[in-house]
């Protein structure tokens, strides 16, 4: 069979698509080369100086506290599910740290282009120090700084239900007792239907003109059911669980505790952070064009109208793909977490390494780290592909 | 058209598998075929299998001109930096000693800081010659870490507390936070104690020493749990050392000891013979400032040791006839090295005497035992 590949008179080496081609199947070729050397060499590495490697550990006992933890833990749990419990640390100082610092920085990029001078200086000496000073650095001083309150038997008490020490703070908090599943249960439900009677109002109000308050109606039926509901499953699905001392070192148990570990940590990913988003929006907010607000203030919109209306949207779509990568590197530093003490996925897994093989180990937990940073990854694209739609 | 291309690419992705199954192939082929041709120079020798490196580790570290140890410098006593700059301490010592030995120069060392998590995989990997930072040996790090060579310092896990809480017993200690740090058997023995006496507590694990000392003076947690050895060490570093008191009990065996990568027996056993020579040196009477009385004196074991009659195998290890001289002029024996970082007025005291750590006999008199459980393989 003769191949047509060419027109006729170009020869085969300088035709576009051929060189094109062959470029893509070197630089293949080269890729899976490089890759395939990594896997052999290290399964060489292995099998020469006996690294231990499996996965048979993860149904072991695991048999070491976790300091702190989301999920219900005991010692008793396995690698597995210690993996997890430090997963979820990990996944929630991810998002509570995501939510603020996309807040402060939004704040923050939105000051520093404000006509007050002396708020906008601020917003940029926070911003150049923040920036501009290693997160690790920060952690500590976090960290010193709130071990610098008293310590617990000397902490702060408030109605012998709020204490503040160096050691957290801890505060009354609901403890889900055995009709909580139950209960959680009607509330979905309550919920649904709420959906449909908003729904059903909402037409009544179009149909007949007068005023049906569909969202009020929506409310009312659920709160009305939740609390019917509470009294009637007979046992209260939650009650307040009040964080009091305990023991001869008067520690505090019971309640929600925000350690100081946790604390330091968010307020050092929040704030460096937010430092970056607020760059990010500032660059975003600057790159519409002027003649939008002139546009938009001709038309009588006031300055927050003008940006919440007119500029933040048009800036959303070159704010949100560099977002994304601040938000993975969040995640990602989330890691420095064991310099000040908090149990984080890496934390735990440095600890797992004592008693379990190393390299499989580390093998998880970067599958963890992946499969969080390729969720924000998707989760923001899907966004940013939705307000570049809709964006108008 | 398209049918060509996609025939084209069929071909690359063919092309790039073959190419990278070679390729795997030949990495998986190169060691041993460098290892084939070792094995003929070897056999003469009948080295066993698992050391026929390409080069062994003492004509790496002659070519490279200085020995690599990983240690620390956090720790006062063991690895530290004084004023001056310098790595000081028990483990930098021995390290100082085994580049006295093999290249004739105490301070042809160099120092790489790992973190207590990274000493398992840098010595696993070969990239120093001797870990030396206050490893226990235990027989899972002797299996895949790399080989023991000899307990230098007996050591046991115990618990630091401030006197202020009243606290005179570990099993007192309910309750409370403790701070350790990570990737240490440390962490492994303080659950086994508390779990196995019924104990809550609330774990802080840190990767630093530093911020152990910065959160537990300041009260975040009320136990700090180490080796007794370090707590003593550490103790120094706080404001008021008087103020805290380390419990009585003592949670496990800590024998700590230098650790040299699997795969060079030669090297093993000259790792083995360094430590060997500073603990029988002392055992002899033979310190830095009599050496050259004792290498023309008339005790015949003494003179061993120092070269100067006989021989204790240094041919075969392929170290110096004198090493033993070099050795104790640059380092000083056991004791010496004890007394300098352990026993030190200005510094670390952990008194050697009655303890464990203390020579088991004074040789030659063999049957009168010191009380102590440092002893070395004799030297001949």
């Amino acid at each position: 069979m003769r191949l047509s590949l060419t027109y006729q008179g170009i020869p085969i080496w300088r035709h576009s698509r051929v060189l094109g081609w062959t470029a893509q199947i070197v630089s293949g070729i080269v890729v899976v080369a490089a890759v395939a050397f990594f896997i052999a060499n290290l399964a060489n590495a292995i099998d020469e100086r006996d690294i231990p490697f499996g996965w048979s550990f993860l149904n072991r006992e695991y048999s070491t506290p976790i300091s702190e933890h989301l999920l219900p833990y005991q010692e008793s749990d396995t690698f597995a599910y210690a993996f997890l419990v430090a997963a979820i640390n990990t996944l929630m100082v991810s998002i509570v740290g995501v939510i603020l610092a996309t807040l402060l920085g939004i704040v923050v990029g939105a000051v520093q282009l404000s006509g007050n001078w002396v708020i906008s200086r601020v917003a940029t000496v926070y911003v150049e120090v923040f920036r501009n000073v290693p997160l690790l650095v920060q952690l500590f001083f976090w960290y010193i700084l709130l071990l610098g309150l008293p310590r617990v038997s000397e902490g702060f008490v408030w109605l012998d239900s709020f204490y503040l020490s160096n050691s957290g703070l801890s505060l009354p908090a609901p403890r889900a007792q055995e009709m909580a599943v139950p209960w959680l249960l009607a509330v979905v439900v309550l919920i649904a239907i709420s959906i449909g009677v908003r729904a059903w109002l909402a037409r009544r109000e179009e149909r007949t003109g007068k005023p049906s308050y569909p969202l009020l109606g929506g409310v009312v039926v659920v709160v009305v059911g939740a609390i019917v509901a509470w009294f009637a499953l007979g046992g209260e699905p939650f009650a307040i669980s009040v964080p009091h001392p305990e023991g001869r070192f008067g520690r505090i148990v019971d309640g929600a505790t925000l350690s100081t570990e946790l604390t330091a940590l968010l307020m050092g990913l929040i704030m460096y952070t937010a430092a970056f988003i607020a760059e990010i929006v500032r660059g975003g907010l600057q790159s519409v064009s002027k003649g939008q607000t002139e546009a938009s203030r001709s038309l009588g919109l006031g300055t927050m109208e003008t940006l919440r209306y007119i500029t933040f949207p048009q800036a959303l779509r070159v704010i949100v793909p560099p977002l994304i990568s601040q938000y993975l590197n969040l995640t990602k530093n989330s890691s420095l977490a064991l310099a000040i003490g908090y149990a984080d996925l890496t934390s735990v897994a440095k600890t797992m390494t004592q008693t379990a093989p190393a390299v499989t180990i580390f093998l998880i937990i970067m599958l963890i780290y992946l499969s969080y940073s390729l969720t924000y990854s998707l989760i923001g694209n899907l966004y940013n592909r939705y307000i570049q739609f809709t964006g108008g | 058209m398209s049918r060509a291309f996609k025939l084209l690419v069929g071909l690359g992705v063919m092309l790039a598998l073959l190419f990278s199954v070679a390729c795997a192939e030949t990495t998986e082929m190169a060691p041993e075929t460098a290892a084939e041709e070792t094995e003929k120079e070897a056999m003469a020798e009948e080295m066993p299998e698992e050391s026929m490196a390409m080069t062994s580790r003492l004509d790496t570290v002659l070519e490279r001109g200085h020995v690599i140890c990983a240690s620390r410098n956090d720790v006062p006593g063991y690895g530290s930096v004084d004023e001056a700059g310098n790595n000081v301490g028990f483990d930098i010592d021995l390290c100082r000693a085994l580049a006295a030995a093999v290249l004739g120069d105490p301070d042809a060392f160099e120092i790489r800081l790992i973190t207590a998590a990274e000493r398992g995989p840098t010595v696993q990997s070969g990239e120093v010659d001797m870990l030396v930072r206050t490893v226990t040996w235990t027989t899972s790090r002797d299996a895949s870490w790399g080989n023991y060579a000899q307990t230098m310092f007996y050591d046991g896990q115990g618990f630091m507390v401030p006197s202020s809480l009243g606290v005179t017993s570990a099993f007192e200690l309910g309750g409370a936070a403790v701070c350790v740090t990570s990737g240490t058997t440390t962490e492994l023995n303080m659950a086994d104690f508390f779990r196995q006496n019924n104990l809550e507590y609330n774990p802080k694990v840190y990767e630093d020493t530093d911020v152990v000392l910065e959160a537990y003076e300041s009260g975040a947690c009320e136990v700090f749990t180490n080796d007794r050895s370090q707590l003593a060490a550490l103790r120094t570093a706080l404001a008021n050392p008087e103020d805290h008191v380390i419990l009585p009990e003592t949670i496990s065996e800590e024998p700590l000891g230098p650790v040299v990568p699997h795969g060079d027996e030669q090297w093993f056993d000259i790792v083995k013979t360094v430590m060997g020579i500073l603990i029988y040196a002392e055992a002899y009477g033979i310190n830095s400032t009599n050496v050259d009385e004792v290498a023309v004196g008339d005790n015949v074991k003494a003179k061993r040791l120092l070269g100067t009659e006989g021989s204790f195998g240094q041919e075969e290890l392929g170290l110096d006839q004198i090493v033993g001289q070099t050795v104790i002029k640059a380092v000083g024996n056991y004791g010496e090295i004890y007394a300098r970082n352990l026993d030190n007025p200005d510094g670390v005291q952990l008194p050697r005497e009655g303890s464990r750590n203390a020579l088991w006999s004074n040789a030659p008199c063999t049957d009168c035992p010191k009380g102590g459980q440092i002893y070395s393989q004799p030297l001949r």
